[in-house]
């Protein structure tokens, strides 16, 4: 399965990617109104990219009292027919990756397949990768810090 | 589509009056450093005191600013400087720029002065003048937090401890590290009993193409990363540079007595106190290192005019200085530079020793120069006279401005020795703020083994592939600040800005794909390179209403008189008569006349624009 994963310690915060989503999903400009978010802080020196990672028992599928959302073939998905605009799904988000804008409850649904925000992305802060080939790149890369010392 | 509005805030009277900018104001001057301009010159129409409550202070973002396009993300300030007496305006990154738009503001007018400590709140298309007695006081970090404290997650341009003294270089900040530094316009702010500017906006832009927006900034973005230049500057940021010119020659060293420096500052060793890459708003570059010190930075300008200049060698020690001067609202490049000049008055003995007795004043004595920052910031003892900058020459008397580096009153920001590379001095001395590397730096002119066809295909036929020969670079200079009067004006870095650290990157052709996409404006490339014409002509207006001659346009008397003694440019200097004939070129290709004057004609076409 594909994913998108984040890795905070090479986000800069600048927030391309929520501007990407909200250009994508709303036609304007406004990191506040996206399916991806960008939490930072310069003083207290963090940026971290927080978007759905579409749980394996995702509880916004067990809160939701109208089973408005559903996990299809690794996906969680809304019907916005069923949905009532109660924000529970956010509420109980354990990454509160869900955003809530005015009428508009906006969670990732990878695009489709094909996720704008990590187009976007200068420093593949985020990625879009099939979850067995990133965990090879990952282990490849804590390796390398640990076993290739200085040349 | 989105309303391009501005408020003026009149602090005396406690009003706010929130208006529409004119299209025609847009398609002449953009936003920004253009639209600033453009309302100065309508709004001061007097020589006023900068310090006064008539002068006229305004925050305005590019006209780009917050969309998704690659370093979009900033905003100019703008007002009489207290520092130079000339044009004030300051350029600056970090999220306030797009966080003014995302509330509903492009342009914030401030006149008058408020009776008690206030900041001025911009949430969701509302403007409220409030309270910051608890906020006055606080070092520019501090402030922040305790309004995000107070008011959620806003975004604030803050001044320090330095803009409520009214120290004639303090400047404007926003997080840790952007400021709006060149000017003293945080004093302009304190002035005004004015701590910070604060913004909060759910608001977005409304985009005119969207699918062609997403495409043409996926291509600019791909486009830009791909430079070469831009890899480095990501890794090392702008301390790159110190290298290139310390090799040429050209970094001022202990007030350009000198004008090569110690290796030991070479962008490889503040590596070691780097944590982590940053970036402002919609930034691809990531230049701005988060030091291991409790700060950002150091930039290029910062390691040589509080490294070099000053006679500091130790990375560390720079990057100390740095957070300092950040922390109290300082501008480091006028610090660096004052400090020097007064190290160097005090060493020939111009100024009477006798009057410091108890300070010892010296080159390359760490906490010496860190105790002075802190008392010029607080105008405490020598402080006092030192936070007046280059009006301190009326303490030290007419001698003491012999050894000034300064330009139009403003010390000059780029480390580098102009008396090498000729159209850097030329640049240098025509920018309209005073001796400054932002406006028109010919950065191209470094590369010494550029193509000449690539030289001639910027900046047009003509130009002298020799730097240290003054044929044709009036055009390179010309043609620079035009160009950068745009990129300034729709809010983009000018780290990706064609020309400014490399031959490719983001020029007129882009910038109008991206009026065109995001804010269904057309422009030809021709309209747009008259835009930046425009923008340097109406600053000139206004300078001369500020009583600028000829005379001004002039370069530090060493850079003239005194030949650089180290390295490549051992035995360069600027010739008075050579460089004389260069600006009478680069009036022409203005239109200025010889005494550098506007044609009544221009100024009349300029004033008839509502």
């Amino acid at each position: 399965m594909k994913y998108i994963f984040v890795y905070p310690e090479r986000c800069t915060g600048c927030r391309l990617c929520s501007l990407a989503c909200s250009l994508t999903k709303f036609g304007e400009c406004n990191p506040r109104k996206a399916a991806i978010s960008v939490v930072r802080d310069e003083f207290e020196r963090f940026e971290f990219p927080v978007v759905c990672f579409q749980c394996q028992e995702a509880p916004c599928v067990t809160a939701c009292p109208q089973n408005a959302i559903k996990k299809d073939e690794g996906t969680v998905s809304r019907d916005d027919d069923r949905c009532i605009g109660c924000r529970l799904c956010a509420v109980v988000c354990p990454f509160s990756a869900i955003t809530t804008f005015g009428k508009e409850l906006i969670h990732c649904d990878l695009c489709g397949g094909d996720p704008q925000c990590v187009k976007y992305c200068s420093t593949k802060a985020i990625e879009y990768t099939d979850e067995t080939q990133e965990a090879m790149q990952r282990r490849k890369e804590q390796l390398a810090r640990v076993l290739i010392t200085e040349k | 589509m989105t309303i391009n509005q501005y408020a003026i805030v009149n602090l005396s009277k406690g009003s706010v009056n929130i208006r529409e900018i004119p299209a025609n104001v847009i398609r002449s001057y953009l936003g920004g450093r253009g639209t600033n301009v453009y309302h100065l010159n309508k709004l001061l129409r007097k020589n006023v005191d900068p310090l006064s409550p008539e002068n006229v202070l305004i925050f305005g973002a590019g006209l780009l600013t917050g969309y998704l396009i690659p370093n979009a993300s900033r905003f100019n300030v703008t007002a009489k400087s207290p520092e130079s007496g000339f044009l004030g305006d300051t350029n600056c990154g970090g999220y306030f720029g797009p966080e003014m738009r995302y509330a509903g503001f492009d342009q914030i007018i401030i006149i008058g002065k408020a009776r008690k400590p206030s900041y001025i709140f911009l949430q969701d298309g509302s403007i409220e003048i409030r309270n910051a007695s608890d906020y006055w006081g606080l070092d520019t970090y501090n402030v922040q937090i305790e309004l995000r404290k107070d008011l959620g997650d806003v975004q604030a341009a803050v001044t320090g401890e330095a803009g409520e003294k009214l120290v004639r270089f303090a400047n404007i900040r926003n997080g840790v590290k952007n400021a709006g530094g060149r000017g003293g316009l945080g004093a302009v702010m304190g002035s005004k009993n004015l701590k910070a500017l604060v913004a909060y906006g759910t608001q977005g832009l409304d985009v005119a193409h969207p699918e062609q927006l997403l495409e043409v900034t996926k291509r600019a973005n791909e486009y830009v990363l791909n430079s070469k230049v831009i890899s480095v500057m990501g890794k090392l940021g702008s301390p790159y540079l110190y290298d290139v010119s310390n090799a040429l020659g050209a970094i001022r060293t202990k007030n350009s007595q000198l004008n090569a420096w110690s290796d030991s500052l070479n962008a490889e060793h503040f590596e070691e106190y780097v944590e982590k890459m940053v970036s402002c708003a919609s930034c691809v570059v990531h230049c701005r290192h988060r030091n291991t010190m409790d700060g950002e930075g150091p930039e290029y300008t910062t390691i040589g005019l509080l490294g070099a200049n000053v006679g500091i060698s130790d990375p560390k020690q720079v990057i100390e200085l740095n957070n300092l001067c950040n922390r109290l609202g300082l501008d480091t490049a006028s610090a660096g530079g004052i400090l020097a000049w007064v190290f160097e008055l005090y060493e020939k003995g111009i100024v009477d020793k006798a009057k410091f007795k108890e300070e010892k004043l010296e080159f390359e004595n760490f906490e010496l120069i860190k105790s002075l920052l802190e008392k010029t910031a607080r105008r405490e003892g020598l402080g006092d006279i030192l936070a007046e900058s280059s009006q301190a020459v009326k303490h030290f008397g007419p001698k003491s401005a012999d050894y000034l580096i300064a330009v139009k009153n403003l010390p000059q920001s780029d480390p580098h020795d102009v008396r090498y590379i000729k159209a850097f001095a030329l640049g240098i001395a025509t920018a309209s703020r005073g001796a400054d590397h932002l406006r028109s730096r010919p950065t191209l002119e470094i590369f010494l083994r550029l193509p000449q066809e690539v030289k001639e295909s910027i900046y047009g036929a003509g130009i002298s592939p020799d730097p240290t020969s003054y044929e044709g670079k009036e055009n390179t200079v010309f043609w620079s600040d035009n160009m950068y009067a745009v990129i300034d004006a729709v809010g983009i870095c000018k780290f990706i800005c064609h020309g400014f650290n490399s031959p490719h990157l983001i020029g007129y052709e882009h910038v109008k794909d991206f009026l065109d996409t995001a804010v269904g404006l057309k422009f030809d490339i021709q309209e747009l390179k008259e835009v930046g014409q425009r923008i340097i002509d109406t600053e000139r207006i206004l300078n001369l209403r500020f009583g600028l001659t000829r005379a001004d346009d002039s370069l530090p008397k060493r850079y003239f008189d005194d030949p650089a003694p180290l390295k490549t440019a051992e035995g360069h200097h600027v010739d008075r008569k050579q460089f004389q004939i260069m600006l009478d070129r680069y009036y022409t290709l203005r239109g200025w006349n010889e005494d550098g004057m506007v044609s009544e004609e221009r100024v009349n076409e300029l004033e008839a624009i509502e």
